[in-house]
């Protein structure tokens, strides 16, 4: 018995001594049937020269070396093969950073129609996921506190900042986002009432354009605010901060996509508008040093935020990704030793996303968000400081399950970029640095970024946050809390083999399995 | 450099082909006797004409220089093979096949000058990624 089957192998040698072949054929043909067939001459003619280069000229790939034309269907079907992928074979709940079910759910949210989920979660439940833990006795609705917090007033400034919902749109670049996105989420944060960090990327001239409330990030290579050597330029900082849109300052000392690195815009993504708001070369990679200038030690790093804090006026905050916990708690010492501290920390995870960074980075280095925020929480209640900072939190906290995670933790506020980004309709293509985002957001160019409409995108963004809200207030009712601050880890179910489980100080509120 | 050789001959092989196109199209002595030759007479003269045009205004555009000169270098291919193998070069014929292969020569030179577009081939010709 013979089975059918293909063998490349011979195969290509066929083409390979076909193509030539057919080209003499169809030469006589047309020399003594018709001229037409001359049509086929020249085309076999030039497919001929074509395999010979992928035989005998080029030496960049060896399968084209060893079969010619023929391997070509290797590399054509597998340009297709992330679509493919996405459309037709990866399961609901395989793709990474977010797969189908996750993103449908932010999707649904933007769009205000109805996110249930019907007949049975997705999700896992053996013992190794964290569950949020209900009462028995939820609490009213209308005995919810409502929420408030207040950034600086610990210091009792006059600028001090308040906000009355728990979400903050993450820091975003005009430069890693196109001005279109940039102003599309600066629309939807004005009409959702919530305020946008602004991104390390220079002078927030398009956030401005839409009179949203502003946080601006300083990174580490301080565009728009730098001196030509990478120092802090005070008298372009006061000008900032005296406009009134910038309620808060936040300092960037590492990103949870790539800590320790520092920032990087792809040459291709970079505009002469970009250049000249970051105030950088065209044609090179824009890349942000791995530490502030300023800050060497632990000593320094303070007195610099002390510095931000009064030639800004405003709240000033710190991002950071946990690499040593450590670290954290010298740092902390420092600050009561000095007896300065910035008016919020924002723990940032190793999950979070960014436009581009070395692939080692992101998959490698950082601490994830759930233990480093509940260590960070543990390390400030120690130190017995815990009330004179305010502790927010960043990665991957697009729905508000996760939010409830990080809230429970320790988390006064979240910080979601990516979960905003999918309100604007982002089907994560995974090209945030090619310049070729399909939809528009992550890119400079005009003819992609036309299929975002502001109104429109500013509407999703407003909805998204509105259900985000409204499920929060959900689940604290559910948990019998009035407001997340009474939230403690004593309302997660913590598994056995959980990172978080050595922190619980209860041990029978430990789950065994 | 590059960019003013790439434009004199994209000019020059779209000015040949529309000259020659017109003679097509309006049916002239010359043109049809040709064709009448190559047993192609009227829709093969009228088919060449077509490509020739299209060929002219892909060469033009400079996001399909190449497909442009791949047809170009494909249609005076053919109209070399009808000059060698039926045509012959007696008379008018002869400076009519030296223009054929100007504009295959030309065609080939713009498939060299603009090698990183050409389907297929083109990245191999790409110069390597430096980050990110």
């Amino acid at each position: 018995m013979v089975s059918l089957s293909v063998d490349l192998h011979r195969l290509s040698k066929f083409v390979n001594l076909a193509l030539p072949a057919l080209a003499v054929l169809f030469f006589l043909a047309g020399r003594f049937l018709s001229f037409y067939f001359h049509f086929f001459t020249v085309a076999f003619l030039f497919l001929s020269i074509v395999n010979y280069f992928y035989l005998y000229v080029q030496t960049e790939h060896s399968l084209l070396r060893n079969f010619g034309i023929v391997a070509q269907g290797r590399y054509l079907i597998e340009s297709v093969g992330p679509e493919l992928r996405q459309y037709l074979f990866a399961s609901d709940t395989e793709e990474r950073p977010f797969n189908r079910v996750e993103r449908a759910e932010i999707y649904r949210k933007a769009k205000d129609i109805d996110s249930a989920s019907f007949f049975v979660s997705l999700k896992q439940f053996d013992s190794t996921e964290i569950k949020i833990r209900h009462s028995m006795y939820p609490t009213d609705r209308e005995d919810l506190i409502p929420y408030s917090l207040t950034y600086g007033e610990e210091r009792g400034i006059e600028n001090a900042y308040s906000i009355t919902k728990p979400i903050i749109i993450s820091a975003m670049s005009y430069g890693s986002l196109g001005r279109q996105a940039v102003r599309c989420l600066a629309r939807g944060a004005k009409m959702a009432g919530i305020p946008m960090n602004t991104g390390e990327g220079g002078y927030p001239k398009y956030h401005l354009m839409e009179g949203c409330d502003l946080i601006f990030q300083m990174g580490t290579a301080k565009f728009g605010v730098r001196d030509e050597e990478g120092y802090l330029d005070e008298e372009k900082l006061r000008d900032l901060a005296g406009k009134d849109e910038i309620k808060m300052i936040e300092i960037k000392f590492s990103q949870g996509a790539k800590p320790g690195k520092g920032g990087l815009l792809p040459k291709e993504k970079l505009t002469p508008d970009i250049a000249g708001l970051r105030g950088v070369p065209m044609g090179k990679d824009v890349i942000s040093p791995p530490h502030h200038k300023e800050c060497k030690d632990k000593s320094t790093t303070v007195s610099f935020i002390r510095r931000v804090q009064e030639v800004s006026g405003l709240p000033v905050g710190i991002k950071l990704c946990v690499g040593s916990f450590e670290e954290v708690e010298e740092l902390v010492g420092e600050m009561v030793h000095q007896n300065i501290f910035p008016d919020y920390m924002s723990v940032d995870g190793a999950e979070g996303g960014t436009g581009a960074a070395p692939k080692a980075f992101m998959d490698r280095v950082g601490v994830p968000l759930i233990p480093a925020l509940a260590r960070v929480n543990k390390i400030l209640c120690e130190a017995g400081v815990r009330d004179r900072l305010k502790l927010m939190a960043a990665g991957k906290l697009i729905n508000p399950g996760r939010q409830m995670l990080a809230f429970a933790l320790g988390a006064q506020a979240v910080y979601t970029a990516r979960g905003f980004m999918l309100s604007l309709g982002c089907i994560q293509a995974l090209q945030c640095g090619q310049n070729t985002c399909p939809i528009g957001i992550t890119t400079h160019d005009p003819t992609l970024q036309r299929g975002l409409d502001i109104d429109t995108k500013a509407m999703r963004v407003r909805n998204y946050v509105h259900n985000l809200e409204h499920d929060l207030c959900e689940l604290l009712a559910a948990s019998g809390r009035r407001s997340f601050d009474e939230l403690s880890m004593n309302n997660l179910f913590i598994p056995e083999d959980s990172t978080l489980a050595p922190l619980l100080e209860d041990p029978r509120n430990l789950a065994s399995t | 450099m590059k960019n003013i050789a790439s434009w004199i001959l994209r000019i020059f092989t779209a000015v040949i082909f529309t000259q020659t196109l017109y003679f097509k199209f309006t049916g002239h002595q010359d043109s049809v006797e040709i064709f009448s030759a190559l047993k192609i007479e009227p829709s093969g003269r009228i088919l060449i004409g077509i490509l020739e045009l299209v060929s002219a205004i892909l060469i033009l555009v400079p996001g399909t220089v190449v497909y442009g000169a791949i047809l170009a270098w494909g249609i005076m291919g053919g109209a070399i093979i009808g000059h060698c193998t039926v045509i012959g070069f007696e008379g008018d014929n002869l400076s009519l096949f030296l223009l054929g292969v100007a504009v295959w020569v030309s065609a080939t030179i713009l498939l060299v000058l603009h090698r990183d577009q050409l389907p297929l081939l083109r990245h191999m010709f790409e110069k390597p990624n430096s980050s990110s």
